[in-house]
């Protein structure tokens, strides 16, 4: 088995490196939003003093420590994996004897995400020099205490794309409804803003949803703003969505491997 | 009146495609709907927290916001498509179907694929401005009115030229699949104020890729902040930047056609 | 005006191709200081077309008859010599020269996809400026020629091949072009699609009268279709004259083809060199000198049982490949 990831991991970097430069593009494009939003927040603050507690500096750490945590959370497999289903290429993947999504598409996306997170570092000590934060608050417990707290994260928001791309299997428009799901991770996330400072109907249907786990939860583990029962609560919290994640992905993965097989795409 | 008749033929054509795939396009208006209320609910959420963003009321970034989606518009309607398009025949190689054309080949470049259901979204775009502007109780005069739409149009223009350029490139570099990430990135810098950014990021969205040129000065222009001077200087921009990118445009066609070298 | 509508002179086109090494640091140097390989496409290539001809442009693969084919339309711009074609020259791009020609490219679409081949050529219609009353009177010529009323409403993406090919060259002929530059017309295409585009171009040629200079890997084109042939090797002219003219040019033999009662048993190296025939295989076949042909015949009914004789010119493709190789 750990043969099986050594290869995989092999073959996907390799890949991945072919397409560096447009790895680079893609993190061109990702940088801005939070770097305008960081500028907002903190024109806001130095505007007002503070917002809700908030100083300028807490805005620069949270959105500096966001562009590092969204990377290591989010995934593409939308975007590597979804045209595989359409045009019938996955044929040739699920007569091999491993799960396509949980091997080969999973490595692919860390490999993606390895590549990525070289390019950002670079990028990410420019925009120290350029906003200066100030991380004396950071311990290093909390880096550590968020490390799992950010593969989970992963695993839960791995899963449940993979999930919306075995929707392929039924519908042409994936995309739009992936959309959807982008627009939802941007609402009750805390990647707009620090989930504090959304209109509380909001927060509270936020901390029920898996999608804070992605960003929020892992920052305030990292900014060491949680306490013990919060910290507690967000990992049982990230257990839960992890089996309900995986249970959904392989039930929707089954009926649309059947259907793909009937249809015979 | 030839150029009108052949717009309305490459609208005929894409109405005909978009009817082609016409789910699709109501699954587009009920994401843009979306995203519009997303759009609405940040300002909120913003503006819940504070009074004044960059100097700017909460009726001024509504009306920013729909200037943004006016060059948006543009970019979503025809921009957009068209790069997928021109791309797609540099690659396969129909780019020399489009140059024997006996039409200008710029023209037949901007105006073959239309988004033609997000004209609608221009609709949209100016109901923002309007009740925006009168949330604002800024005091708009005529003059004012009339060099916001000049300096919106320079500022599309010069975003348009900036595209222009960044296909044109692909004639020199063949693989440049890239070359219109840098705008697409940057775009979204326009939904606010320019005034908020730090200056490094300023100098970029109004010098480098000027979409704060499309953005916040015409509405600046429309608030009267502009003096006479200022407004000329930004539409001989506009007027400067649409005579680099047919220049480059024709340097372009003609390094395509081995005439440069 | 000439009768000649196209006059090439010294035409000469040359690449210059960067060169590249493998490597990192190759590709580092090369991005400061590139190296440059000239790569000499076409050379010096002289000939002239007459109004109504049809000329086959022929050559291997890399021969620069595409390089020629796009320097005569306009694409390209030559590195050397001249060219004009109906009295335009091809790279200005003049409107008025790109409403007068046409070219067709087998293997590039210039029809949408995802719409009814008709709207496309509506729009053709605008771009071209043709006015109604002419365009529906070409539209039904070559309806009448090639049948595309039934293919017009369909998207082109449910098109067969053959069905997409005759749209495609019915598209660029919407303007009545008065030169045609045909690139692998029928590529891809099967026999029955072959033979319809092929009849189609002579009627078309014998109705309108337009020149037509077309490249085909399928010799059967060329042979149905032109009189005349040009063969271009290397980026250099080698024949330009009758297609019935080539074999006595090139390769002055023929064929003899004997059968035997007991095959095995004879040579018959010593009368001329063997050559193989899959698709008849029972018989034997030997190349010899056309101004032999009389004396070898006589010498082998003299010699050997012979049952079946035949005298036949070698295949056209057999010439044409001698022709590039000398």
């Amino acid at each position: 088995m750990f043969l099986i990831f050594q290869r995989l991991w092999q073959v996907n970097w390799a890949e991945q490196w072919q397409y560096r430069a447009n790895l680079l593009m893609y993190l061109l494009y990702w940088l801005v939003s939070p770097i305008i939003y960081l500028a907002v927040w903190t024109s806001i603050a130095n505007a007002n003093g503070d917002v809700k507690g908030f100083t300028a500096n807490d805005f620069i750490t949270y959105y500096m420590v966001l562009l590092i945590v969204d990377q290591a959370t989010s995934n593409i497999v939308i975007h590597t994996f979804g045209y595989k289903i359409q045009d019938g290429t996955l044929s040739g993947e699920l007569i091999k004897p491993i799960h396509p999504m949980l091997t080969n598409a999973l490595v692919n996306n860390v490999a993606f995400k390895a590549l990525t997170i070289m390019g950002l570092i670079p990028v990410w000590i420019i925009l120290f020099f350029l906003f200066k934060p100030d991380f004396s608050g950071v311990a290093l417990s909390g880096i550590l205490i968020a490390i799992p707290a950010m593969i989970l994260g992963f695993l839960i928001s791995y899963l449940i794309s993979a999930t919306i791309t075995a929707l392929a299997f039924w519908t042409t428009r994936v995309y739009s409804i992936h959309e959807f799901y982008f627009a939802l991770i941007l609402l009750f996330s805390g990647q707009f803003v620090p989930l504090t400072l959304m209109p509380p109907i909001i927060q509270n249907i936020a901390q029920y949803l898996p999608f804070q786990l992605f960003i929020y939860y892992p920052i305030q583990l990292i900014l060491g703003k949680l306490s013990v029962d919060q910290i507690i609560q967000g990992y049982v919290m990230a257990g839960i969505w992890l089996v309900v994640s995986f249970l959904l992905f392989t039930w929707v993965w089954r009926a649309g491997v059947k259907r793909f097989s009937a249809v015979g795409a | 009146m030839q150029t009108l008749k052949l717009l309305s033929s490459f609208l005929k054509v894409n109405i005909q495609m978009s009817l082609a795939y016409r789910a699709d396009t109501v699954v587009n208006i009920l994401l843009n709907f979306m995203w519009l209320g997303w759009e609405l609910l940040s300002l909120n959420i913003i503006f819940s927290n504070t009074t004044s963003l960059g100097g700017w009321g909460l009726g001024e970034l509504i009306a920013l916001l729909g200037v943004f989606r006016l060059v948006n518009t543009m970019m979503m309607a025809l921009i957009w498509p068209n790069t997928e398009k021109f791309n797609q025949s540099i690659r396969d190689g129909s780019m020399d179907y489009t140059i024997l054309q006996p039409i200008n080949s710029m023209f037949l470049v901007t105006f073959s694929r239309i988004t033609v259901w997000r004209i609608w979204d221009l609709i949209l775009a100016i109901v923002l401005i309007v009740v925006g502007i009168n949330m604002s109780g800024d005091t708009t005069t005529a003059a004012s009115i009339l060099a916001f739409f000049l300096l919106t149009i320079s500022g599309v223009i010069v975003i348009y030229s900036l595209w222009i350029v960044l296909i044109a490139l692909t004639f020199w570099f063949t693989k440049f699949d890239n070359n219109v990430t840098i705008l697409h990135a940057l775009l979204d810098a326009g939904r606010y104020p320019a005034t908020v950014y730090p200056v490094w990021l300023r100098m970029i969205v109004t010098f480098i890729i000027p979409v704060a040129v499309a953005t916040t000065i015409p509405l600046q222009a429309l608030r009267g902040d502009l003096n006479i001077n200022q407004i000329i200087l930004f539409f001989g921009v506009g007027v400067l930047s649409f005579w680099i990118a047919t220049k480059v445009w024709k340097r372009g066609l003609k390094q395509y056609s081995g005439a440069s070298s | 005006m000439s009768s000649n509508s196209i006059i090439v002179e010294q035409l000469s086109k040359t690449y210059q191709v960067p060169e590249r090494e493998g490597g990192f640091s190759a590709a580092v140097r090369g991005f400061f200081k590139r190296k440059y390989k000239d790569v000499k496409a076409v050379q010096e290539v002289n000939f002239t077309i007459a109004q109504g001809e049809i000329v086959g442009f022929l050559g291997p693969n890399g021969a620069g008859k595409t390089t020629t084919l796009k320097m005569l339309s306009g694409l390209l711009h030559p590195t050397g010599g001249n060219a004009t074609v109906l009295g335009y020259t091809p790279w200005e791009l003049k409107p008025d020269y790109l409403r007068s020609m046409t070219l067709v490219m087998g293997q590039r679409n210039r029809l949408s996809w995802d719409i009814p081949a008709a709207d496309s050529f509506l729009l053709n219609q605008a771009i071209y400026r043709i006015p109604d009353d002419e365009y529906k009177e070409t539209y039904k010529e070559l309806d009448e020629l090639l049948e595309l009323d039934p293919l017009m409403k369909k998207p082109v993406r449910n098109l067969s091949l053959g069905e997409r090919m005759k749209c495609e060259i019915a598209a660029g002929l919407l303007h009545r072009p008065k030169v045609l530059f045909l690139d692998e017309p029928t590529i891809g295409l099967d026999i029955t699609g072959q033979v319809r585009i092929r009849e189609f171009l002579r009627e078309y040629n014998k109705r309108t009268g337009a020149t037509i200079l077309l490249t085909s890997h399928y010799m059967a084109d060329v042979t149905a279709l032109c009189e005349r042939i040009i063969i271009i090797h290397q980026g250099q002219l080698k024949y330009d004259g009758g297609i019935t003219d080539l074999s006595h040019k090139i390769a002055p033999f023929k064929l003899i083809g004997v059968r035997l009662s007991d095959a095995d048993s004879h040579d018959l190296s010593g009368y001329g060199t063997q050559v193989q025939n899959e698709e008849d295989a029972d018989k034997k076949y030997i190349q010899v000198k056309a101004e032999d042909v009389t004396r070898v015949t006589s010498r082998l009914l003299a010699d050997l049982p012979i049952h079946d004789i035949t005298i036949t010119d070698p295949p056209i493709e057999d010439v044409i490949e001698q022709a590039f190789n000398q």
